[in-house]
């Protein structure tokens, strides 16, 4: 279990985010909803320690290699799709299989000798995903993992993620701008407005029966 | 023509000074280009791929240094290595090592910050990416590296740009020594105020076809590095 105590995120004495208290198990998968600038970004990036709290802690997460995290905008660097899998990959002795598997597994077996530079938004996802994927993790936070993908490329990283929750039973954080995916993904929905936490429970409880009038007022604008 | 054959006298004639001025140049131009991307290239990536406290005043201070005039470099080290200077009993002052450090001050300061300027547009995201997969810390020196590989090889380019062509730094610490000191430009100056200025002429067409040649050979080490 993972557990966010008091933490507080400020900028220059703008509150980021807030979260009192705010507990991830293993074994669930959490989806992340909100406007953007809610804080649905700056929450994952203070579980991978990437952004710094102003006070508070959390508990429960070592952020050793079995934490994978892939920005909404992963890098690719200037090698080969390939090598861009297999150099993230120092400590294995099968880098290159592993890294291959990885790739064709999301769908970019096609792309291993293309340029990473020169991959569009979507393919730089699916990139990102099989980096985190070539090998064995238990916890995985993905920060709007299909924002650029289309429906294919969408299809197959649901299909990935479910295929890893069902074997490894690990704790998935997303974050998301699409109802449906919410719905088919998460176990449980955090909705932020503001940097507060205002909302969580179940997708049908939370669409269907949303308690609060900030969560009521988001959902309005969400066609599920 | 006149001009075309000073050039061909001085390349293919029976006068070894310019020979024995060509290799002095590269030598200096070469070492001083390498030993400043060594220090250089490593320190611009720390400087732009990093927050930390200091940062801005840092930039600033690189960014000073960039302006750094040639001459006064050429006085400091000539102030340490002078003999009642702190570095003075290596005796280096009037040697190509004197003008490779006084051209290292010049130079350093151009590759830090034009590596810093370079890698900080993506730092952020490449940053976030590696955190991704577990790599952390100075670990990931070795990925600004690899990725910027072929854009370091012009910032490397252009140090070599400068070196070549300053004059003032390695005036005042090589002191135009003919045989032991004499670089291009300290040459080409030397001739201008002699008044034999189709020679200094001449002496500049050859620098310009040294440079022409650095950049074609670099030119393929860096579409072979593109290609990897």
């Amino acid at each position: 279990m993972i557990e966010l105590k008091n933490v507080l995120v400020k900028a220059k004495d703008r509150l980021i985010l807030d979260v009192p208290g705010l507990r991830f198990e293993r074994g669930k998968r959490y989806g992340i909803i909100g406007e953007n600038g809610s804080g649905k970004t700056t929450l994952l990036r203070v579980l991978m320690g990437t952004v710094r709290t102003t006070q508070g802690s959390i508990e429960g997460l070592i952020l050793d290699h079995k934490v994978g995290y892939v920005p909404q905008s992963p890098y690719a660097f200037s090698f080969s799709v390939l090598r861009n899998v297999s150099m993230t990959l120092e400590d294995e002795p099968l880098r290159e299989s592993l890294a291959l598997n990885a790739l064709e597994k999301v769908g970019l077996g096609s792309l291993l000798h293309s340029r990473g530079s020169t991959l569009s938004g979507g393919e730089k996802q699916r990139l990102g995903l099989a980096r985190v994927l070539a090998v064995p993790k238990e916890v995985l936070l993905l920060d709007e993992p299909t924002s650029a993908t289309d429906i294919r490329g969408t299809d197959i990283v649901e299909g990935l993620l479910q295929e890893w929750f069902e074997n490894s039973r690990g704790l998935l954080i997303f974050t998301t701008h699409a109802p449906a995916q919410a719905l088919r993904m998460a176990d449980e929905i955090i909705f932020l407005e503001d940097g507060r936490v205002i909302e969580t429970g179940s997708p049908q409880d939370l669409f269907n029966h949303p308690q609060e009038a900030e969560t009521k007022a988001f959902l309005s604008h969400w066609v599920i | 023509m006149d001009l075309i054959n000073s050039i061909f006298e001085l390349l293919f004639g029976s006068d070894p000074e310019l020979r024995q001025i060509i290799a002095v140049t590269l030598r200096m131009s070469l070492f001083s280009t390498l030993f400043s991307s060594l220090l250089g290239i490593p320190a611009g990536v720390l400087l732009g791929a990093n927050d930390f406290r200091g940062k801005r005043v840092l930039s600033r201070l690189v960014n000073t240094l960039l302006g750094l005039p040639p001459v006064v470099a050429g006085l400091i080290v000539l102030l340490l290595l002078s003999r009642s200077g702190p570095l003075g009993s290596f005796r280096l002052l009037y040697t190509v090592e004197a003008m490779v450090i006084a051209q290292v001050l010049l130079i350093t300061p151009f590759i830090t910050a034009m590596t810093a300027n370079l890698v900080g547009v993506n730092a952020k995201a490449i940053n976030e990416t590696l955190t991704g997969v577990g790599i952390r810390g100075a670990k990931r020196l070795k990925y600004f590296l690899l990725d910027y590989r072929v854009p370091f090889i012009s910032i490397i380019l252009a140090g070599f740009g400068r070196s070549i062509a300053e004059v003032g730094a390695v005036q005042m610490v090589g002191g135009n020594v003919q045989f032991k000191t004499r670089v291009m430009t300290t040459a080409i100056m030397m001739q201008t105020n002699m008044g034999r200025f189709e020679f200094a002429i001449a002496l500049g067409m050859i620098l310009l076809l040294i440079s022409f040649l650095v950049n074609s050979v670099v030119n393929r080490i860096q579409k072979a590095a593109s290609d990897d």
